[in-house]
């Protein structure tokens, strides 16, 4: 812990290496008829200073190995800016893309497919050298088997193929194949998560020792909240496509500012006995990024949501019983009907959605619930038995919207240190996250 | 031999800069002991080896040319007509230096062990075959001599290939010693491969396989070399006679007093192990020269199609998007039109033009058959190329810059190129059916008489197969469902050596299916 607070200390005034605008990755939904994108990255910004391992971290899906591929341009951003020494790299194209992947290298999770297994491991180290022409070739052979040491292996693996070695040496030879051009930048994509725990805290070594020996700045992409802990010197929290919370690691993890950010933390388990904070769960499953929320993107799931005003005293249960119902009316509102099924309809004879009742018996089933919302869920399951769920959902979300459905916080700083949370409870006129969180935890 | 092993293990960087030669010059004796019998095998067959590897020079000299030829012949006429006189020029040097090889000595050939002559009085000893033996069994002997050759001479060449791999390879281990091994095993494959060899024999040693030769027997049996000796009965003394003549009085007609069987002599004491012809040519000869050219068009067709599926399916499974669709569409287009129609159409557009006679026509069928087999391989490779196209090792080198082409062929390629031979060997049965069911059509298409073709021999003979004479069509009919299962066998072998789960004996029964024309 020590370690982390002195770090972030010494290393607060470095420069800007990679610079992130306003950056958006869709992927599809184009063409009339398409469906709609589905939002990988929606609009991010940040930046990454040089020398630091910038930590990237939240659940599978959201958005975070995208990110990682498309500040090193294996993909390309559908908007914003990536600026790597103020340099604009989305536009670059041809000889000059080329000479800048020299700069940015990236190793990849899965060390069983990131390796060509006809190749012997030398071709393997040698072959972005050959890619730049870089010196001749018994150059580049030298410069491998250095690199070979350097990573750990021992120079005769040089003849040998990926067949013959384990997952950890397999990414030892990924990470010397990623640091053979010398570049600056390093994206790690989840270099560890395919590993043995015992082999993960050696290649994470072996990943600082190389930091500090080459001077890297590093992209760390994880969802293992330890490792990124132990390793980064600032964090970002995705959820969604969308950064819910950066800042400094000992600060976020000690004292977390967004309710996303909370709740993981939360699921980390603690040894101490009488910590008194609790675990908050969450409810139900990540929106589609086909179909994000409108407002925040992680309001459907919140335990800190802020409620419309004329709501003010339901109970935590009805409010919970509420969302999940809306949350079932939101699948059903995206699937799509079969030509059965809309001849059905037509007919009146459509009958497929009629489990809902089953869902409104279990979700406010002994729960006091005041009328209004009675009156609310009963005219939506009405709806969504005519098979008209869209028209449910537009219902409900007319009736019990507060500021986290209908807009989108910003991404706005809660600290000195610049730790920043996209979250609308930091305004002024909200109660703050964290008493919300606790309040709501202690009426359980 | 165990402490050179020793020695590699112990330095392995010593020689990392070494070439091959350095590494023989360290250790010479494997790689000297492998010479010497290679050399041995090489210098009993010199002729016939050299004027095999010169006819398979000239077969991807004129593929090479007439391509270069049509292509250039679209945007220039005049540099088309240089090409063409460079062909000419060049196949006719070939040419030259191949009569030239026959001068030399080989050891199997005819005139080391002849097989044809007479005897004199009709009955005792014969004059003229190898050691005064029965023609049957000289020609048995050299047939023998020559495919147990052809056979010891393709293990010793896999020989070599186990010898660099314990001596003078720098892995002691790679992804293909499993294949190797794994095919080392597996019976059916086996089978295939010696099919192969043993139909590759045929067209580089036909000529000293028959009982007679083409020349004489079938193309000019009318000059003054084609005359024979025989054994006059009536006369009673040894005559000659053209081979020619002595054809006309040798046909299988299908009645009993005018067929010569299999494994028979005619009239004038010629041994037949197939029987003759309806025009009483032998058909163990015509059978020879049919399988140089079958192959030679088989060759040819299936080598472009393989390449162009390959390529383009590379090209699409990288790029995918419009150019997959591009490449899909063009395929689709190219399945559409009826293959025996252009087959037809472009017989008729060419006949009698020099492209048209190139291989006695064998060309340009083979041109059309690659051009069109392709879509077919390329659709089954695409998939496999589209899978490999997704692994994060084509994106890593993505990443630091490599050149698509290089991307494709490194990491792309050896993986789809198992798959490519599977289909290949596959549908190279189904070329050599269609080829021989053009020359059963006859009528101008497939390969021209009189150059022996496998079809032409089945289409001879149909009329006759329920009688005496049914080998004419069977016997041809039978070696092409050899050939064809026998390629079969091959890919069946190849994916089940590519294949890593195949060891253990159940599944991986998925990746190919047999396919014919």
């Amino acid at each position: 812990m020590s370690k982390v607070t002195e770090r972030t200390q010494t290393e607060g005034g470095r420069e800007t290496l990679v610079s992130v605008e306003n950056l958006k990755k869709y992927y599809g939904g184009e063409g009339m008829f398409a469906d709609p994108p589905v939002k990988a990255v929606d609009d991010v910004s940040f930046e990454i200073r040089r020398g630091e391992t910038f930590g990237l971290v939240g659940e599978s899906g959201s958005g975070k190995s995208t990110l990682g591929r498309t500040l090193v341009q294996l993909e390309r951003a559908t908007e914003g800016r990536v600026l790597f020494d103020g340099r604009d790299v989305t536009t670059l194209s041809g000889d000059e893309l080329k000479q800048w992947r020299r700069n940015a290298q990236m190793v990849f999770q899965d060390p069983e497919s990131s390796l060509n297994d006809r190749m012997t491991i030398g071709e393997i180290i040698m072959e972005p050298l050959s890619a730049h022409g870089w010196k001749t070739k018994q150059d580049r052979r030298e410069r491998a088997l250095e690199l070979l040491s350097e990573v750990g292996l021992q120079e005769e693996h040089y003849y040998r193929y990926p067949h013959q070695f384990s997952g950890g040496q397999r990414q030892r030879i990924g990470i010397a194949r990623a640091l053979a051009l010398e570049p600056e930048f390093v994206v790690l994509d989840e270099p560890v998560s395919a590993l043995d725990v015992s082999v993960q805290a050696k290649i994470i070594t072996l990943l600082e020792d190389l930091q500090a020996e080459f001077d890297l700045t590093y992209l760390f992409i994880a969802h293992d909240l330890s490792v990124i802990r132990h390793i980064c010197d600032r964090v970002a929290v995705m959820y969604l496509g969308k950064i819910m919370e950066l800042g400094e690691t000992g600060e976020l993890f000690e004292s977390p500012a967004n309710p996303y950010t909370q709740s993981l933390l939360s699921a980390i388990p603690r040894p101490d006995p009488t910590a008194d904070r609790q675990r908050i769960t969450l409810p139900g499953t990540p929106p589609s990024p086909r179909d994000p929320p409108v407002g925040c993107q992680f309001s459907t799931r919140c335990p800190a949501k802020i409620y419309p005003e004329e709501y003010d005293d339901l109970s935590d249960d009805v409010w919970d019983a509420i969302e999940r119902f809306r949350e079932v009316v939101r699948e059903r509102s995206r699937q799509e009907l079969g030509l059965v099924d809309q001849a059905r309809l037509r007919l009146g004879l459509f009958s497929k959605y009629d489990d809902i009742d089953e869902a409104v018996a279990d979700l406010f089933g002994g729960l006091d619930a005041p009328e209004a919302v009675t009156d609310a869920i009963e005219s939506a399951r009405e709806q969504v038995k005519a098979g008209n769920p869209d028209a449910a959902r537009e219902a409900l979300f007319d009736e019990f919207n507060g500021i986290c459905d209908r807009e989108r916080p910003v991404l706005q700083g809660v600290s000195d240190s610049g730790q920043q949370s996209y979250c609308h409870r930091h305004a002024p006129e909200y109660e703050p996250p964290e008493t919300v969180l606790q309040r709501r935890s202690d009426d359980e | 031999m165990a402490s050179s092993t020793n020695t590699q293990n112990a330095e392995p960087l010593r020689r990392d800069d070494s070439t091959v030669l350095s590494r023989i010059a360290d250790n010479p004796w494997p790689a000297a002991r492998w010479v010497a019998v290679m050399g041995v095998l090489v210098l009993l067959e010199l002729g016939a080896l050299l004027g095999g590897f010169l006819n398979v020079v000239e077969a991807l000299l004129i593929a090479v040319t007439g391509l270069a030829e049509v292509t250039v012949g679209l945007v220039s006429s005049s540099l088309a007509a240089g090409i063409l006189g460079f062909q000419q020029s060049a196949a006719s040097t070939l040419s030259g230096l191949r009569a030239d090889t026959e001068g030399i000595p080989t050891l199997l050939s005819r005139d080391v062990i002849p097989n044809q002559g007479y005897q004199p009085g009709g009955t005792g000893a014969w004059e003229g075959p190898f050691l005064g033996l029965e023609p049957a069994y000289a020609w048995a002997l050299r047939l023998v001599l020559v495919l147990a050759y052809a056979l010891v001479l393709s293990y010793w060449l896999f020989r070599g290939w186990l010898v660099f791999r314990e001596h003078y390879r720098q892995m002691e281990w790679s992804p293909t010693d499993d294949v190797v091994d794994k095919l080392r095993t597996h019976r059916w494959g086996q089978f295939g491969i010696v099919i192969l060899v043993l139909f590759l024999t045929m067209g580089l040693f036909g000529p000293a396989m028959g009982p007679t030769t083409v020349e004489q027997n079938i193309l000019s049996p009318y000059t003054e070399d084609s005359r024979i000796e025989y054994y006059n009965a009536e006369s009673g003394s040894v005559e000659t006679v053209f081979a020619g003549e002595a054809n006309f009085n040798a046909k299988s007609i299908g009645s009993q007093d005018s067929n010569v069987g299999p494994m028979t002599y005619d009239d004038y004491g010629r041994f037949h192990p197939f029987g003759t012809l309806t025009n009483g040519r032998d058909l163990f000869t015509f059978m020879m020269g049919g399988a140089r050219i079958s192959l030679i068009v088989t060759g040819i067709a299936i080598g472009l199609g393989t390449l162009l599926a390959g390529g383009l399916a590379m090209v699409s499974a990288f790029y995918r998007g419009s150019i997959d669709l591009g490449v899909l569409t063009l395929a689709d287009g190219i399945v559409s039109v009826p293959r025996l129609l252009l087959l037809i159409m472009v017989s008729a557009v060419f006949a009698n033009t020099w492209l048209g006679n190139i291989l006695d026509g064998g060309f340009l069928l083979a041109v059309v058959f690659g051009l069109t087999i392709w879509p077919f391989l390329w659709r089954a490779v695409r998939g496999p190329a589209l899978q490999v196209a997704q692994e994060a090792w084509v994106d890593a080198a993505k990443s630091f810059g490599q050149q698509p082409s290089i991307i494709m062929r490194k990491h792309m390629f050896p993986y789809i190129m198992g798959y490519l031979l599977i289909y290949a060997s596959m549908s190279a049965g189904g070329i050599i059916i269609s080829l021989s069911a053009l020359s059963f059509l006859g009528n101008g298409l497939g390969i021209s008489p009189p150059t022996p073709a496998w079809g032409r021999a089945v289409s001879l003979g149909q009329g006759l197969v329920s009688g005496p004479s049914w080998h004419i069509s069977f016997i041809p009919g039978a070696m092409i469902v050899l050939l064809v299962t026998g390629m079969n066998a091959f890919g069946d072998g190849i994916r089940d050596a590519i294949d890593p789960e195949s060891d253990t004996g159940e599944g991986g029964e998925t990746t190919a299916a047999g396919g014919g024309g």
